[in-house]
């Protein structure tokens, strides 16, 4: 009886849907509107901004004090690898510890900021987001020549601090947005990052899988909620329904995944359009005789995968001339298409006859018309767009039920407005619909999800600490005025990351010492923020630290992929393989780049411990690391120590740690420059062991 | 094992906590330091704490026959296949999407020798004259099917419980909710037979999107039984002592301002891990002390089975460790993948993989190891009754076989069955969510009650399906 009459409830259409929602549901804290709260008062003596100020007021409540400030070295060490991802040179730390000025702090978070390396450490923030990979996965993990050409995009768009609404405009619907820009046509990557297995023959699921994954990423990584509880069912604890569900996917329903797209202003794209439809039209008879000799012919002997295992109805779809197929038999036919290769050079020797002469004949007639052709328009590859200006029907599984674009219920969502764009685009603007709606100033979840996820990044944990589900499943914010304070604070300020993560940053909040004992004792988790966070390095840093501090990092930006193993480059610059992840990023828990991922796994495994002792790529840096030391301090061992250290792990050497390191050199050595010179290299390779390391408070 | 939970308060920040102390190998520190091997359902957040019901089997050995054993021709005899072969398949079955579109070839017969044996009699063809040996302690189950038509996806589906990638490994959801009872080695140990990638590579014993300390570890027969167990060269014993020693003293130096930090003191016991870890993995892989009929039995001395042997044998000394879950590819890179020479393929890989799992079964028993160890054949999909290439068979997702044997399966019984023609599974269908139901379920695991959460959202090993075989127990 139920589900019949929710199938009821679907037909009478959305406005009804409301009624479903209990009070409860609909004043769930992350679907009211952002509030603008007042700054409180509290904690005059230690708020360096207004952030401060809520911090405060909640370590009042829980009868907590901040810690002190952290000493200079521990700020610009925690500084430099949240904001670049990179420790601090000696020179970077000298420097800042002899700027007197008092707005010396400031000015090494802008000098950060300003750095071409700060898009390189939020690039991984993001990438993880919409599970970014240079490769396909499944069996063969084919790599993805062009995906890299994205990872720049991103890299660029957060170096440029484009505004945060422009970047997600970009990725939902460059293509509608603004053609003749080539960045925001690459954006549109963002549909291009899941798996795909090339040899499924079963081709309309995997089309259904692929909706399916854009649709659940875009509610993970924008909106902060788990939509694909919905798919099958609706939302057993958010008030999402399986309808919701296919109204947000039917935004993506007309997407056709091209191997290349035209780059071109509305304007050149309407003249290549209407130059190609009068060569359409004077030539259609000509082709669709071609087209009835040819194709046979073609399909006779295909490449790759073949044409012959297809399902009939499938085959029926591929032999329709792409003028007369749907919308959906267009996506389904070139997802097929990519399966298969065909060979026109071979249309010579396989036709004969009568066949033969009029194909000859019909080729020479074609030529004529050539003089009516477009100018070819510059291209894009591996891009997405839609697959016409007609939306293929969004069905509910097992119901048969069509439903149009809307936006989620429980937020009032009516159904959609579209405004096709002009015919030159062939796309519906379903997409640019659903930008223009997550992107609203007024959106409750989008400016908050974001901000959050900053949080995250700089403070160990989101004020929400589920940072991609803001439903009842995630926890609810321990700071909500705060967190309101900075979505309110992000969107005035035009959606710029780099201003409201400065405003984190340059916070009392953030700058206080790991050590805190009554806040470690009675606080574990650090909710109320009266200390730093421990953090061990990400995966990146990890391997990017190693290659900094022993001076092999390479740091040219940009470009294809590089095999991180073989290669000095920034970890961000290497290709993500999802069969084959680098064995130094995998042991420290990068992703699998398969799924959204908001938060990684922090582990404290043997299996790192043994990597880091004997792998011998761990070593040649320790090896490398201590001639760079001989090279500046020649046949000086206090003073490569201390070098050491000032490298490794940002600190001055304390004396106790001196007078081990030299007991383990004469220990390890026979006094002779060879071996005291392999002894430094063992000393080196125990620093990059270190915790001192490994860590940054 | 006793059945018995032990109910955590604060199970959110003892689970936190055992994540960064160095829990070696999956939980490793749950059996050294809290309950001793029993961490059932305790998720980052404590989703369920009351008991599940007494295990029958305390671990697991998962022979992975990978690329697809062909069911009319080992376990499911069909008559009626060789009746019409040559023909189309009848008007009335079903036609299945296949990998190569064959739904239309020919139907090819299967020329084996079929004979029933032990006291029950059941059906085994001549292929696989050593497991025949061994089907009293048998449940064949012959109604198995799964969804991933390709390679890639039905060993993910096997694996993960869904074809596309991302979730967590069987072997990685029991080492989550059941630990190891040997801190010193993985939980979950994978080995493969040659050097071939399996499908998928690591992928299919990842922790998905759990933390990656409860991934399944490989191991390789030799030197160097996992990565970066031995010293580099150019580093002594004595130098690496040393080194670890000034590690631990720098570590302790940078504790000292920093006390509290649970992750700081963690990660200096994962050093030490990892230094009784190097002790005793060695002996984990030397065989030195098997005796010569033992080894026979797994076919050593035989060169088409010695390899898998050589991982069957590895197997039964890990399990004695400790080891909860091992997953042995056979044929590895596909092998089993016959779409065309079927005879000349599975006889192949029979003689390969028949002696060492008869022998597994053999020398478990005399140990009285069978009683409590479950042991599972199967590959990630069967294949088709219809030709391909004259020759060969296409992949059969639809219906297929698979057997179990101890850890509290009643041997000697044959459950469920597919069509005439073995396409389509009719009878007791079991979907791989409920094979893995069945497996956590004799493991005492109900399979919807072990909770992962990510992302916030309760994650269980049969993604909200599955319904364990219980019968199996019975027969």
């Amino acid at each position: 009886m139920l589900p019949r009459l929710a199938i009821l409830w679907v037909m009478l259409g959305g406005s009804v849907f409301a009624k479903e929602f209990s009070q409860a549901d609909r004043e769930w804290w992350a679907f009211l509107p952002v509030t603008k709260p007042a700054v409180p008062t509290v904690g005059t003596n230690w708020a360096l901004n207004e952030l401060d100020h809520f911090v405060a007021r909640k370590l009042e409540t829980q009868n907590l004090s901040p810690a002190k400030e952290a000493d200079r070295r521990t700020l610009i060490r925690r500084l430099s690898f949240d904001l670049t991802g990179l420790p601090p040179s000696p020179e970077q730390i000298a420097e800042f510890l002899a700027d007197r000025s008092p707005d010396a702090y400031e000015k090494l978070v802008d000098r950060l900021l300003d750095s071409p390396h700060y898009g390189e450490r939020l690039a991984t923030f993001w990438l993880d987001l919409v599970r970014y990979a240079d490769s396909d996965g499944y069996r063969a993990d084919h790599y993805r020549s062009d995906a890299w050409r994205y990872r720049d995009y991103v890299i660029r768009s957060f170096n440029a601090d484009k505004p945060y609404d422009r970047f997600v405009r970009e990725q939902l619907a460059g293509d509608e947005i603004d053609p003749g820009n080539r960045d925001a046509l690459i954006a549109t990557m963002y549909f291009r990052h899941g798996i795909y297995e090339h040899n499924q023959r079963d081709v309309e699921t995997q089309w259904a899988e692929m909706l399916a994954d854009v649709t659940n990423v875009t509610g993970d990584a924008l909106l902060g909620l788990g939509l694909q509880c919905a798919r099958c069912h609706d939302h057993k604890f958010d008030p999402i329904t399986q309808r919701d569900y296919y109204r947000i996917q039917s935004f993506f329903s007309p997407l056709l995944q091209r191997a290349s797209m035209p780059v071109g202003t509305l304007e050149q794209r309407a003249a290549y359009h209407e130059k190609q439809t009068a060569w359409e039209e004077a030539t259609e008879a000509i082709r669709a005789r071609l087209h009835a000799i040819e194709q046979p012919a073609l399909l006779q002997k295909t490449t790759g995968e073949g044409f012959d295992k297809f399902i009939d109805k499938i085959k029926t779809m591929i032999r329709k001339r792409p003028q007369d197929r749907t919308a959906y038999e267009r996506q389904i036919a070139e997802l097929s298409e990519r399966q298969f290769g065909v060979e026109p050079a071979k249309l010579e020797q396989r036709l004969k006859g009568d066949a033969k002469l009029e194909w000859q004949r019909l080729r020479e007639a074609l030529k004529r018309f050539d003089t009516l052709k477009p100018k070819p328009l510059a291209q894009v590859k591996f891009v997405a767009s839609d697959a016409g200006p007609v939306a293929p029907p969004t069905l509910i599984p097992k119901t048969g039920v069509t439903v149009e674009p809307g936006f989620l219920s429980v937020l009032g969502g009516a159904s959609a407005k579209i405004l096709p764009p002009p015919a030159a685009l062939q796309s519906t603007g379903r997409r640019t619909a659903l930008a223009d709606w997550i992107t609203r100033p007024n959106h409750p979840l989008t400016a908050r999800v974001l901000v959050n996820r900053l949080w995250q990044q700089h403070f160990g944990r989101g004020l929400a600490a589920n940072t991609s589900d803001f439903g009842k499943l995630g926890e609810r914010p321990t700071h909500p005025e705060l967190l309101d304070w900075l979505a309110a604070r992000f969107v005035a300020d035009g959606w710029s990351l780099k201003k409201i993560q400065r405003r984190m940053v340059i916070s009392a909040t953030y700058r206080q010492r790991a050590a805190n004992p009554s806040s470690t004792e009675r606080d574990p988790a650090n909710v109320w923020l009266a200390r730093a966070p421990i953090r061990r390095l990400g995966a990146e840093q990890v391997r990017d630290a190693l290659l900094a501090v022993s001076d092999e990092l390479d740091l040219k930006a940009g470009g294809a992929g590089v095999v991180a193993e073989k290669s000095t480059r920034r970890s961000v610059y290497r290709r993500v393989m999802r069969n084959s992840p680098d064995e130094v990023l995998h042991a420290f828990d990068v992703p699998d780049h398969i799924s959204h991922m908001p938060q990684r796994s922090v582990t404290t495994t043997p299996t790192q411990s043994l990597l880091l002792l004997n792998s011998g790529w761990i070593r040649e840096r320790a090896l490398a690391l201590a001639k760079r030391l001989a090279k500046r301090y020649p046949a000086d061992t206090g003073a490569q120590l201390e070098a050491a250290h000032e490298l490794a792990l940002s600190q001055a050497m304390p004396a106790s740690d001196r007078a081990d390191a030299l007991a383990f050199i004469g220990q390890s050595s026979d006094g002779s420059a060879a071996a005291t010179q392999a002894a430094l290299a063992e000393y080196c390779h125990v620093l990059l062991n270190a915790n001192a390391f490994l860590y940054v408070d | 094992m006793n059945g018995d939970l032990h109910n955590f308060g604060g199970a959110q920040s003892r689970r936190d906590w055992l994540l960064r102390s160095g829990a070696g190998f999956g939980a490793v520190a749950l059996s050294g330091l809290l309950a001793k091997d029993n961490a059932l359902g305790q998720g980052p957040t404590p989703s369920f704490l009351k008991p599940h019901f007494v295990p029958r089997a305390k671990r697991v050995i998962f022979l992975f026959m990978e690329g697809g054993p062909s069911h009319m021709d080992l376990f499911d005899p069909k008559p009626l296949l060789n009746k019409l072969a040559g023909q189309r398949l009848p008007e009335s079955f079903k036609r299945p999407i296949t990998a190569m579109g064959e739904a239309e070839s020919p139907l090819l017969a299967s020329p084996r020798l079929w004979r029933r044996h032990g006291q029950t009699g059941t059906w085994v063809s001549d292929w696989l004259p050593h497991t025949a040996e061994c089907v009293d302690d048998i449940a064949v189950i012959r109604s198995c099917w799964t969804n991933g038509i390709n390679h890639s996806g039905g060993v993910c589906q096997m694996n993960t419980g869904q074809p596309l990638a991302g979730r967590p490994s069987l072997g990685s959801w029991v080492n989550y909710g059941l630990g190891t009872e040997n801190e010193n080695l993985p939980a979950f140990v994978v080995m493969t037979d040659t050097k071939a990638t399996p499908t998928n590579g690591p992928r299919n014993w990842s922790a998905g999107f759990m933390p990656a300390a409860y991934q399944g570890v490989h191991i390789h027969p030799g030197a160097e039984p996992f990565r970066y167990l031995n010293l580099p060269k150019g580093v002594t014993p004595e130098i690496h002592r040393r080194k670890l020693e000034i590690l631990q003293r720098l570590n302790r130096n940078h504790q000292a301002t920093r006390s509290h930090q649970s992750e700081l003191e963690a990660r200096i016991r994962s050093y030490e891990l990892a230094y009784r870890m190097q002790a005793a993995a060695p002996e984990v892989v030397d065989l030195s002390r098997e005796t010569e009929a033992t080894k026979r039995l797994y076919g050593f001395g035989n060169k088409l089975a010695e390899p898998f042997g050589r991982c069957c044998l590895l197997a039964r000394r890990m399990i004695e460790r400790g080891v909860r879950f091992v997953q042995i590819y056979h044929g590895a890179g596909s092998k089993w993948d016959s779409h065309s020479k079927m005879e000349e393929n599975h006889s192949r890989q029979c003689l390969q993989s028949d002696l060492p799992t008869a022998g597994l079964l053999k020398d478990l028993k005399s140990r009285g190891l069978l009683d409590d160890t479950l042991v599972i054949w199967g590959g990630e999909f069967g294949r088709t009754p219809m030709s391909e290439k004259g020759d060969g068979r296409d992949h059969n997702p639809t219906g297929f076989t698979m057997w179990m044997a101890g850890g509290g399966v009643q041997g000697g019984q044959v459950i469920g069955a597919t069509d005439e023609l073995g396409l389509w599974a009719t009878e007791d269908r079991l979907h791989v969510h409920d094979l893995h139901a069945t497996i956590l379920h004799l493991l005492g695991i109900h399979n919807l009650d072990l909770i992962y959460h990510y992302k916030g959202r309760p994650e269980n090993p049969t993604i909200n399906e599955g319904t364990a075989f219980t019968k199996i127990t019975i027969g």
